[in-house]
């Protein structure tokens, strides 16, 4: 049994970003012969090892300064001296970049003096530059880290400031490939650059001969000097970045510079091959130009498969607004766009495409946030009737949870392999993104479409007689259940006989009136009487012998199954079941006493259950119960609801561990549960419940509940349509009465009832001959067309020798 | 630069790596369970690590990360502890502490985070850790845990976990003490036929493997530590007559309490290799007195040997005279891996471990060969450097081991909390030998030209 948790205001529930140290990391392997230091305890070097590993696949090391209480009490000066130290005996680098964490911060390291110091006393290292950035895990996310480093590399590398005719390229934390893309690009333009990281061969090599402790690309320190003398910068970022090394490089050495967005998709490439023709004075060239109609091509294609798409969105801000807006200008609607980091902004990134998406398609509903964790995506995503899902793969749980597939892209992707590889910037790119969603979408479509236009058009329709039945139930049990005739619309073909044994009831609901039975299981007027076991066995012997077809026999009240007169209950299925082994039992309750009898229904080869629960939620619950008795007390309110949910929700799972074929019916109750129907619904299926019955209520005058306004039928077909999409519905309930007889199409209770009053069944036989009266539930007069429990007057009819004659009304009092 | 010599072993770190004809692990030969080397680039992980293994598996505890959404985010979901039922502990709680609650304190966050948690899930059990600044920022974790314990009437732990605090080891301590803080008020008199299974995580369902050898010889089980765990039936271990310890490293020490508070002696255990689980369960027959399921175990044990026989024959021919490379987290698995691959007649040629103790060095001696390396706390440059000297065909490791195998050309077998298939028991054995031999015979070493191996 799983319990379902939501997402909580004060607590960050599955995180949706992580932190500095990260992002710094992973810049600092964009340079060549660079190592890095971690200036904190050591687990937080192992635990971005570990994750860079997974998705990388490359052996990336990072030291750590090992802080231990010592270092934390009395400052970690000495251990990280020894750690650098340590890290340039083994792995003799050009560069070394110390990344402070949570801890170092905290405890106010002074990494830059401590820099200072290590060069004083070991003049031999002079050579080598330190590299120190402020990282604190709490001062942000990897994206923040990461362009905390490329700032520090431009702001604090003693530069040389001797112009030349580079361009400084500052590039995202996009994939390998994605960079190894962009080295081409500005090869194919002849511009010389600089690439501020460059992570193509360091995060994605290849396999040698010869090992490399320190992998051997990335940029060199010396070419990185000569950013303050370049021609021009572009900087690939997110703008809401506080932190942009373009700007730093500009006001300290006048580089003039162009900041824009990740090209990824028609527009943003477009822009982007515009600005490195001008940079270069070169046409775009035709190679280029056949990829960009080779992508609208492709856009072309797809564009009808794409229009489905309602897209959840998440990750670090600058890979959200490339991924919205390729999304968009593809007709994949974004409907969750969330970032784990706190950006404020967001909106004013992302909106347009996605507000002129929603224009164009008539979508309206879409969310935008920052600052949130997986749980509250994850509930988006229910919310927002999402079918696709972008990013990472931490959006795993909930492509697991709720079946909705996930095109991974971003960082860090470690349940698949070649996270290194995955590219989506640039037409080529693009392309291969948008191939990749629109085959998630469609091999959703292909895979559901046939039964989801059957579950449309066919079952619980008047042409669904054959339903077949496809849920891992044992035999007997699928056998008995498609027998079923409350179960399965098939069933009409098989009789069953409800037997009212069980006067007695221990809940007050607020539509029933109690001299009425219970309108729960059968708002059903009066049942003729209430049976001994005895009689109840005599009756269903009858029956059988008049029906052979009758398979199934149910206790339905008429008041509550497991009230008081649960001793009867047993003794009524002991005694058929002795009679004829082979009947299927069904059963309805409240539930409040279900997990006491529960076992021992089960013993009793009760193989099919219904439960009314019309809610899950007990202040909700509370609301439907006037009052409950319960091991001697009164409970009113909330105090009753969480009762009954409690006790209906713990029944239900003792009869589901055993098997049995649980049904629950669904009061509507307008203005009470109505908009909490689905909750219901989808507790029964995560249960494991068969079945849910979404019934309408039937006003009962006298009751707390009189005035309430009846659901239509509409909005209950369309409750149950859309419940359907969570759990089976019943579609074709009749609502039966408690001693209903027969099957549901021909309901033979009054037929029957009469036969088998014993004492005059001859004489009964007799009167038959002579005439019968129908009444018929009607409300334009011309037509049966309401159900027998709502009408307020009855059509009466008299039949005599072959003719039916209509003989007046009858009011109800209700 | 040219006067810098680049080394692979540093000097710091020369104790701590032995082979029988050099120096013994017994004596001052072996430096082990200390504080990691600055600089070395240890492959342990912390304190917290350590406590999130061993406490994470248990299902329905809600476990609440008191620090910054790194520690949350790196461990959320990660391991691979299967579960028969709730999944709450799949999910990842963190305080999400930021710049603002470093300077004015995090209690008062994380007091609001429990009561919403406890009054939106009505949690059975909680666990809070600890990280490293909150270590330092002074929260008082202990007093909010126990405030809200009994405002809300449940069990509200505190795990001492903040990562400079130790090693991985401090943290499997950590973790048991927050066991035995749930366990002590619920001390029972009475003793009722059955064991607990200390320290395995069912990874892979291998506690359910377990379980159900136990089941087939007759041996109830009571309460799982911690895989496959839950409250209700962890409240009901204290009364048990028997505890099985299957990682020593990690749960011993829960195992050594549980015998002083409740009176539960206890047995090591491992159900990895065919000789090590059979062992297992009649030593667990036996210390129960019960000859019925010994006679059982023996008669299980032979007839599922019986049936790996002719697999294991047959997998020996392909393996034969291949050598290996174990680097693993504790001691206890290393010596059951050695002696795996001894019966597939593969030679282990380098061995180490993260958090080995002394004892479990000197065990390790005992079983390899002279020029056998012995490594404790290696990083990758020592990895990489005697992998190549000792001409390794395989190894054997976690996460962060597995590239620079790869990248040195060699095969590589998963022995980690990630994996997804078992490696315990009779299954365990058929699993482990298909997949050294998937790996070391797989076609494409053959086009590695020129490959370290």
């Amino acid at each position: 049994m799983k319990t379902k948790v939501t997402s909580l205001v004060n607590l960050n529930t599955n995180p949706c970003k992580m932190c500095m140290p990260m992002g710094a990391a992973t810049a600092l392997c964009g340079i060549r012969d660079c190592i890095t230091i971690l200036h904190g305890s050591q687990g937080c070097a192992t635990y971005i090892r570990r994750h860079m590993a997974t998705h990388y696949n490359e052996p990336v090391d990072i030291a750590s300064s090992s802080l231990t209480e010592q270092g934390t009490v009395y400052g970690g000066e000495k251990n990280l001296k020894q750690g650098l130290k340590n890290v340039i005996a083994l792995y003799h680098p050009k560069v070394i970049g110390i990344m402070t964490t949570c801890l170092a911060e905290t405890i106010g390291e002074d990494i830059e003096g401590i820099k200072e110091r290590f060069y004083e006393e070991n003049p031999q290292y002079q050579d080598i530059t330190i590299l120190p950035v402020s990282s604190p895990g709490y001062g942000g996310t990897q994206y923040e880290g990461y362009m905390a480093v490329l700032n520090a590399v431009a702001d604090k590398l003693e530069m040389n400031t001797q112009k030349n005719e580079k361009v400084n390229v500052i590039l995202p934390p996009q994939s390998p490939a994605d960079i190894r893309y962009l080295k081409n690009i500005f090869r194919i333009f002849e511009i010389d650059t600089i690439l501020l990281p460059d992570i193509a061969d360091n995060l994605d090599g290849g396999h040698t001969e010869e090992y490399s402790r320190l992998p051997k690309g990335g940029t060199d320190i010396t070419e990185l000097r000569k950013m303050a003398g370049a021609r021009f910068t572009i900087e690939i970022s997110d703008k809401s970045s506080a932190v942009s090394p373009a700007q730093t490089l500009f006001e300290k050495y006048q580089v003039p510079y162009k900041r824009m967005l990740s090209p990824a998709g028609l527009k943003a490439t477009d822009d982007f091959y515009e600005l490195l023709s001008q940079l270069s004075g070169k046409d775009i060239p035709e190679e280029i130009k056949t990829a960009r109609s080779r992508y609208l091509d492709g856009m072309i294609d797809s564009h009808k498969y794409n229009s489905a798409g309602r897209a959840v969105i998440y990750g670090e801000p600058e890979f959200i607004t490339a991924a919205v807006r390729l999304c968009a200008e593809n007709g994949i609607m974004p409907v969750v766009v969330s970032t784990g980091s706190v950006c404020p902004d967001l909106k004013q990134y992302v909106e347009a495409p996605i507000a002129d998406m929603g224009k164009r398609y008539f979508v309206d509903d879409y969310i935008i946030s920052d600052d949130t964790d997986f749980k509250e995506i994850e509930e988006y995503a229910v919310k927002y009737k999402s079918n696709i899902m972008i990013g990472n793969s931490d959006g795993r749980r909930i492509e697991e949870q709720l079946h909705i597939p996930l095109v991974r892209r971003a960082f860090p992707i470690h349940d698949r392999i070649g996270g290194q590889r995955l590219r989506m910037l640039g037409y080529e790119g693009s392309l291969s993104f948008l191939d990749e969603m629109t085959n998630a979408l469609l091999s959703v479509t292909e895979n559901t479409f046939k039964e989801n236009l059957y579950d449309a058009y066919y079952r619980g329709t008047p042409i669904d007689c054959g339903e077949k039945e496809k849920d891992e139930i044992p035999a007997d049990m699928l056998k008995k259940t498609i027998e079923h005739p409350c179960y399965n619309c098939a069933g009409h073909k098989f009789a069953r006989i409800h037997l009212p044994v069980a006067p007695a009831c221990n809940v007050q609901c607020n539509y029933c009136v109690r001299k009425f039975d219970c309108p729960n299981e059968s708002r059903p007027g009066v049942t003729s009487t209430i049976l001994t076991p005895a009689e109840a066995l005599e009756r269903y012997k009858t029956v059988k012998e008049k029906l052979p077809n009758l398979t199934v026999a149910g206790i339905a009240g008429p008041g509550d199954s497991l009230a008081g007169n649960y001793p009867e209950v047993k003794k009524t299925l002991q005694l058929i079941r002795e009679y004829d082994p082979d009947v299927t039992f069904c059963l309805s309750t409240n539930g409040l006493m279900l997990p006491f009898y529960a076992e021992e229904l089960v013993k009793l080869g009760v193989s099919h259950v219904t439960v009314t629960m019309s809610a899950v939620d007990p202040s909700i619950s509370g609301k439907i119960y006037k009052y409950i008795d319960y091991m001697g007390s009164r409970y009113e309110g909330e105090a009753a609801g969480a009762i009954m949910v409690s006790n209906q929700l713990s029944g239900l799972r003792i009869l589901l561990a055993h098997g049995i074929i649980c049904k629950v019916n669904i009061v509507t109750l307008k203005g009470i549960n109505e908009e909490h129907i689905p909750q219901v619904v989808q507790a029964c299926r995560d249960m494991g419940c068969y079945i849910t019955n979404i019934m309408q209520l039937i006003p009962v005058k006298g009751s707390a509940f009189e005035e309430l306004p009846m659901v239509s039928n509409k909005e209950i077909q369309s409750l149950r349509n859309s419940c359907n999409k969570i759990m089976r519905q019943m579609f074709h309930c009749k609502q039966c009465r408690a001693d209903a007889v027969g099957t549901l199409d021909n309901d033979l209770s009054i037929d029957l009832g009469g036969f088998l009053d014993k004492d005059n069944i001859e004489e009964k036989k007799e009167e038959e001959k002579k005439k019968l009266k129908f009444a018929i539930a009607s409300k334009s007069g011309v037509l049966v067309d309401m159900h027998f429990g709502h009408v307020e007057e009855f059509y009466i009819y008299q039949y005599e020798n072959g003719t039916p004659r209509f003989i007046g009304k009858r009011n109800v009092e209700k | 630069m040219a006067d810098i010599e680049q080394v692979n072993i540093l000097d710091e770190r020369e104790k701590s790596i032995v082979t029988k004809h050099g120096e013994r692990c017994s004596g001052d030969g072996m430096r082990c369970n200390t504080d990691s080397v600055s600089g070395a680039v240890s492959q342990r992980a912390c304190v917290y690590c350590g406590a999130r293994v061993v406490l994470n598996p248990i299902t329905d505890a809600y476990h609440i990360i008191h620090g910054p959404i790194g520690c949350s985010s790196y461990t959320w979901d990660i391991r691979g502890s299967l579960t028969s039922g709730e999944d709450i502990y799949r999910n990842s709680f963190c305080t999400d502490l930021r710049e603002r609650d470093i300077i004015f304190g995090g209690a008062e966050k994380l007091t609001k985070a429990i009561e919403e948690l406890a009054e939106a899930q009505k949690p059975k059990l909680i666990f809070v850790y600890s990280t490293c600044i909150v270590g330092v920022i002074g929260d008082d974790v202990d007093s909010v845990c126990r405030h809200m314990s009994e405002k809300y009437k449940i069990p509200v732990i505190p795990v001492k976990s903040p990562g400079f605090s130790g090693n991985k080891s401090t943290g499997y301590r950590m973790a048991c003490d927050a066991i035995m803080q749930l366990l002590l008020p619920h001390k029972s008199g009475k003793k009722i036929q059955g064991i607990n299974i200390l320290g395995d995580y069912n990874l892979a369902g291998e506690m359910w493997i377990i379980k159900n050898y136990l089941k087939k010889i007759g041996v109830p089980v009571i309460a799982s530590f911690t895989g496959d765990a839950n409250y209700d039936e962890m409240a009901r271990s204290t009364s048990a007559a028997l505890n099985v310890v299957q990682c020593a490293g990690s749960s011993t020490y829960l195992a050594d309490r549980m015998e002083e508070e409740f009176g539960i002696p206890y047995i090591k255990v491992s159900f990895f290799g065919v000789e090590d689980t059979t062992n297992s369960l009649l030593r667990i027959a036996e210390a129960l007195g019960n000859e019925e399921a010994r006679e059982k175990a023996l008669k299980f044990c032979g007839s599922e040997t019986k049936k790996l026989e002719g697999f294991l024959a047959k997998y020996r021919k392909n393996l034969e005279g291949k050598k290996a490379a174990i680097y693993v987290g504790g001691g206890f698995k290393a010596i059951s891996l050695i002696r795996q691959f001894d019966l597939m007649g593969i030679k282990t040629v380098l061995v180490g471990t993260q958090t080995g103790k002394k004892e479990d060095y000197e065990l390790i001696e005992n079983l390899v060969d002279e020029d056998t390396v012995i490594l404790d706390d290696a990083n990758p440059a020592e990895l990489e450097t005697f992998m190549k000297e000792k001409g390794a065909d395989i190894l054997t490791g976690g996460v962060k081991e597995r590239p620079l195998a790869y990248k040195l050309g060699i095969a590589f077998c998963d022995h980690n909390h990630e994996r997804k298939h078992a490696l315990a028991g009779f299954e365990g054995v058929y699993n482990f030998t298909k997949e050294i031999n998937e790996s070391i015979n797989n076609p494409v070493w053959e086009y590695v030209k020129g490959a370290c191996v």
